[in-house]
């Protein structure tokens, strides 16, 4: 367990100490921080570590989303449905990736992006099984106080986000996780020397699928009520992107940072500029990328540059 | 530290401290006294924008006479009404937010709903959790109000109060027309009230030959009324919102699409559809949920229907329709339960709402069990010389049914 | 006859999904980049048209040769004062900044024109024309027809002029473009400039026929990706080609499982020719 890693599972400790520093809507603040930092973690291990830039968060998470809304609704207790939407998820996203991941840089990236597309429209036609476009009601998981409902789902979330950063730090450590650092930086030269590399970017893609279906699922659970337009939102697929690219690609640590940090500046401008807060996040987004285009991992000096991985 | 990498520090460090404190400092206003707030979280900009907007022109009516008064009357003192406006952009996720703010963060006492039934149904979990009551002023869908909730309140009669008046004056006085096609824009509304229509239509022996729906947002129908008129329907039945119901009637009109009824909901009502319609929009059947001419004589502070559309007239200089007057209406019920309430205790109104039965400008107003509005005749009409003309209620009854649209 | 009017009104969707690609398949296919901004480089040719016309009267057909250079000189500066910069970076770089600038953009749209729906309604209105049961309304029969000569124009450029030339050599091969003395930097600026005054005329077209708004940029950019994609990159040829098969199968697909599938079919066709064919119709092989 590298140093850096250790400092991942820190900071996600201190964020646990959360509900005793704020009320209902603190609560609804850190469940949102957690929920973008498990979307970011999950997009570094198939953008990040194996170097494909995927838009297709948004369409497992709006995947995990319907499929939690969905059993719950069929009368699955909430632990069981979750765990059932990330199973569900890592093997839809392994088979995908089996065919899709075959295409490299833009390709894949629209490629990516068209699932999003594809899977809304989906939902959007199923009207029986997920209402379509009139949305679906998804039964209040637990009945109690306004308090206890949101603490209830930050920890939910926060025990989500721990879960994905040891799978990240497992997957780090592991030789899957050497072998899609190979196929970022050559991937016909580990062809060449025999990686699998089919398997391994499917893998990949699973794990980063599952975890982000999970995490849809809990969000249908807390809001009660979703729709496809909201749950497939493009947002869901470029918001992790910019976390990472604010915290430093590849880097769990700076990835998580980026996403609280991304966060933070989203609820002042929202807060504060709400007429213009896309184009403020537009402004952000060319600023990052012109400016700091290797994240804020890159600005610690001496032992965490060699550990920066280069765009 | 070298020159760009100093730069890149201060660009980071200003964002953080920029972040900081813009979580720290909260925008809650000053609390001033005897003062009621309402919240009304409403789609001022995006697609929803000109329904937002309709809303916006009620709850500020209402308001303004309210506060002419003195303010509402609660329990011997007078509070002044103060509504709190923020705009959710047409997107479900940020109304439910906004609402949750409002309730947090602005210390509003009472909610009205957002528009539409889908972001309505999605906020109103959120009063449920704080128990603030809420009145939806534009949620007609049944299933909006099938949660069980308490304190949620809606002024739309159900969906087939308007459909079924409608096939019923077309079973009677139009009978040519046996085959009907419907499409519907895939959204809560919309497609709840196709559905409703198409159970209508089959009940009273119509056949319906064409069922569909349209993507939100889409920009070329040509492929689907190509098919519809194929078919030959002599009536043809679409739902949308204002914009999509313009651009359907253009592109029916380039396919030289003629029928012998063409019924729209809900745009027609609205004078800026007759407007930009302009010749189109001849002979459009539709249905709302009330019209300027009718005549009640009601108990809230507007009092008789003339009397709120010459205020609104007064104010804006344009008629009113249903989606400025079921604003108003939401203003003057809660003023009605407060004051009968005699506290802002926000259960006793609760319980005070739920037990209305009273005549307002807008009708007679009784909430059912779950929470909407069950008293309600939604009134039948037709566009005849760019002018909205009453079939249905026969007590308001203006004019007759003509048949044939081009 | 319900063929032959699906036929027909693919026909003509199609030479104007063609129109809206054009620019983006030229900025792809010579810059490398996918540029996001063209949604709502449209947009706004559209608003000026409409502009136009609303304030001064000038139907759409005098307001193309307005935009066009307009377009062309705030695509030029955009490539040569940002994109610039990131012109060498991966694919994901390049698209984020596309993306976060489109925000701006559309932001800036929103913030000044406001979401509503805006339409150019052309008084006298134009009717339609009708041949043996195809009705084909004459405002879209007049888009399609400044489509293709926007296209024949772009073909003309590229076949004839000598920037169209250099255009086409670095699109080929960017290093042998440089030994032969090509001034690839100002060539990248030339190109994208192109694709906007196109992205702007198509706008002032679609201003015709369509609803004006910023919520429509997203509906014109997911267009000019299929066909693209369906048709291949950086040539007339193949944004025609996809956009009449992309208007094709939508029109078909809309006749037989119903238009709330349209959309799907549409991009499942995409995926569908990413996996087995990603240079599309008309494109050449090996160019990634």
């Amino acid at each position: 367990m590298t140093r850096v890693n250790l400092a991942l599972l820190v900071l996600i400790g201190c964020v646990a100490a959360l509900p005793w520093f704020g009320g209902a809507y603190a609560l609804r603040l850190g469940t949102i921080a957690c929920l973008y930092a498990i979307l970011a973690l999950s997009w570094n291990v198939v953008g990040g570590f194996a170097g494909y830039p995927s838009f297709a968060t948004a369409a497992f998470f709006g995947f995990g989303a319907y499929a939690t809304g969905v059993l719950l609704g069929d009368g699955l207790p909430l632990p069981l449905a979750i765990l059932a939407t990330l199973v569900a998820s890592l093997l839809l996203a392994g088979l995908l990736g089996a065919v899709l991941l075959r295409l490299r840089g833009h390709y894949f990236a629209i490629a990516s992006l068209s699932l999003v597309e594809v899977l809304r429209e989906l939902v959007n036609n199923a009207t029986d099984l997920t209402g379509g476009g009139m949305g679906l009601n998804i039964p209040l998981a637990s009945g109690s106080g306004i308090l206890a409902d949101a603490t209830f789902f930050f920890y939910a979330m926060w025990g989500l986000l721990l879960a994905t950063a040891l799978m990240v730090i497992a997957v780090s450590a592991s030789k899957l996780g050497f072998g899609l650092a190979c196929i970022r930086q050559n991937e016909t030269a580990a062809n060449m020397v025999g990686l699998n590399c089919t398997l391994y970017k499917s893998i990949a893609f699973g794990l980063s699928a599952g975890f982000v279906g999970a995490a849809g699922g809990l969000y249908a659970a807390w809001v009660h009520y979703i729709d496809p337009s909201d749950v497939f939102d493009i947002l869901y697929s470029v918001k992790p992107i910019v976390m990472a690219l604010m915290g430093g690609l590849g880097s769990p640590l700076g990835v998580v940072c980026g996403a609280f940090l991304y966060l933070g500046l989203e609820e002042v401008v929202w807060r504060n500029y709400i007429q213009i807060h896309s184009g403020v996040l537009g402004v952000l987004i060319v600023m990052l990328l012109l400016l700091l285009p290797h994240g804020l991992i890159s600005l610690r000096p001496g032992m965490f540059r060699r550990k920066a991985k280069h765009v | 530290m070298s020159g760009p990498k100093l730069a890149r520090c201060w660009f980071v460090f200003a964002a953080a401290v920029f972040a900081a404190v813009g979580c720290g400092a909260s925008a809650s206003p000053v609390a001033a006294e005897d003062i009621v707030r309402f919240g009304a979280p409403l789609p001022l900009t995006g697609p929803l924008a000109p329904e937002g907007i309709k809303q916006q022109q009620g709850y500020d009516l209402w308001a303004e006479q309210a506060n002419k008064a003195g303010g509402i009357l609660v329990g011997g003192k007078k509070y002044k009404v103060e509504i709190v406006y923020a705009d959710y952009q047409s997107n479900t996720p940020r109304a439910v937010q906004t609402s949750e703010q409002m309730i947090t963060q602005d210390n509003v006492n009472f909610l009205f709903g957002a528009f539409g039934s889908g972001a309505a149904k999605a906020a109103s979990t959120v009063s449920e959790k704080y128990k603030v009551p809420t009145i939806a002023a534009a949620a007609s869908s049944s299933q909006v109000y099938d949660q069980g909730y308490k304190y949620l309140f809606g002024t739309f009669t159900p969906n087939d109060t308007l459909t079924t008046p409608l096939t019923e004056i077309i079973k009677s006085q139009a009978p040519d027309v046996k085959k009907v096609a419907i499409l519907a824009r895939n959204d809560l509304f919309p497609l709840a009230i196709a559905q409703e229509m198409e159970k209508s239509a089959k009940a009273n022996g119509f056949e319906v030959v064409y069922f569909e729906k349209y993507a939100i947002g889409t920009l070329d129908h040509s492929a689907t009324l190509s098919q519809m008129k194929s078919l030959a329907p002599q009536w043809i039945f679409i739902t949308g919102y204002t914009n999509d119901l313009l651009l359907i009637r253009k592109q029916m009109v380039d396919q030289e699409m003629k029928a012998g009824v063409v019924t729209m909901i809900a745009g027609p009502a609205y004078q800026d559809f007759i407007d930009t319609a302009g010749e189109s929009a001849e002979n459009i059947t539709s249905a709302s949920w009330w019209h300027p001419a009718e005549r009640y004589a009601g108990k809230d502070i507007f009092g008789s229907t003339e009397n709120f559309v010459k205020l609104f007239r007064d104010k804006y200089h344009s008629d009113p329709d249903y989606g400025q007057a079921s604003a108003a209406l939401c203003g003057a019920l809660f003023q009605l339960a407060i004051e009968r309430a005699g506290s802002l205790d926000r259960d006793k109104v609760r319980d005070e709402l739920a037990k209305l039965d009273v005549v307002t400008f807008f009708g007679p107003v009784k909430f059912g069990p779950n929470g909407q509005i069950n008293s309600l005749q939604p009134p039948v009409f037709q566009i005849q010389g760019a002018k909205p003309v009453v079939l249905f209620p026969p007590a308001i009854k203006q004019g007759e049914l003509k048949l044939g649209v081009n | 006859m319900l063929v032959a009017q699906v036929l027909v009104n693919a026909l003509v969707l199609g030479c104007l999904y063609a129109c809206i690609a054009i620019g983006f398949s030229l900025v792809w296919g010579v810059l490398n980049v996918i540029n996001l901004i063209h949604g709502s480089f449209i947009v706004l040719g559209a608003y000026l048209a409409w502009g136009l016309y609303q304030s001064l009267a000038i139907p759409p057909w005098y307001a193309l040769p307005v935009a066009a250079p307009l377009f062309f000189v705030f695509g030029y500066l955009l490539q040569r004062l940002l994109l610039n910069r990131v012109i060498a970076a991966p694919v994901l770089v390049t698209l984020t900044l596309t993306f976060g600038l489109d925000l701006i953009l559309n932001n800036a749209m929103i913030y000044f024109f406001k979401a509503d729906y805006r339409k150019l309604s052309l008084h006298p209105s134009m009717g339609s024309v009708s041949l043996f049961d195809v009705v084909v309304p004459v405002d879209r029969l007049i888009a399609t027809a400044s489509a293709l000569a926007l296209t024949a124009v772009l073909y003309l450029v590229l076949r004839r002029l000598r920037v169209g030339r250099a255009i086409v050599a670095v699109r080929l091969d960017r290093d042998a473009a440089v030994l032969m003395g090509v001034d690839v930097k100002s060539i990248y600026a030339i190109a994208f400039g192109f694709g906007a005054a196109l992205a702007g005329c198509a706008g002032v077209l679609m201003a015709l026929i369509f609803p004006i708004s910023p919520l429509t940029s997203s509906t014109y950019l997911g267009k000019a990706f299929v066909v693209c994609v369906l048709g291949g990159l950086g040539s007339v040829s193949g944004a025609l080609a996809g956009g009449l098969l992309l208007a094709l199968v939508e029109g078909v697909g809309s006749t037989l499982i119903g238009p709330a599938h349209a959309t799907t079919l549409s991009f499942a066709l995409l995926i569908v020719f990413l996996i087995v064919r990603p240079h599309g119709l008309l494109g050449r092989k090996g160019f990634e």
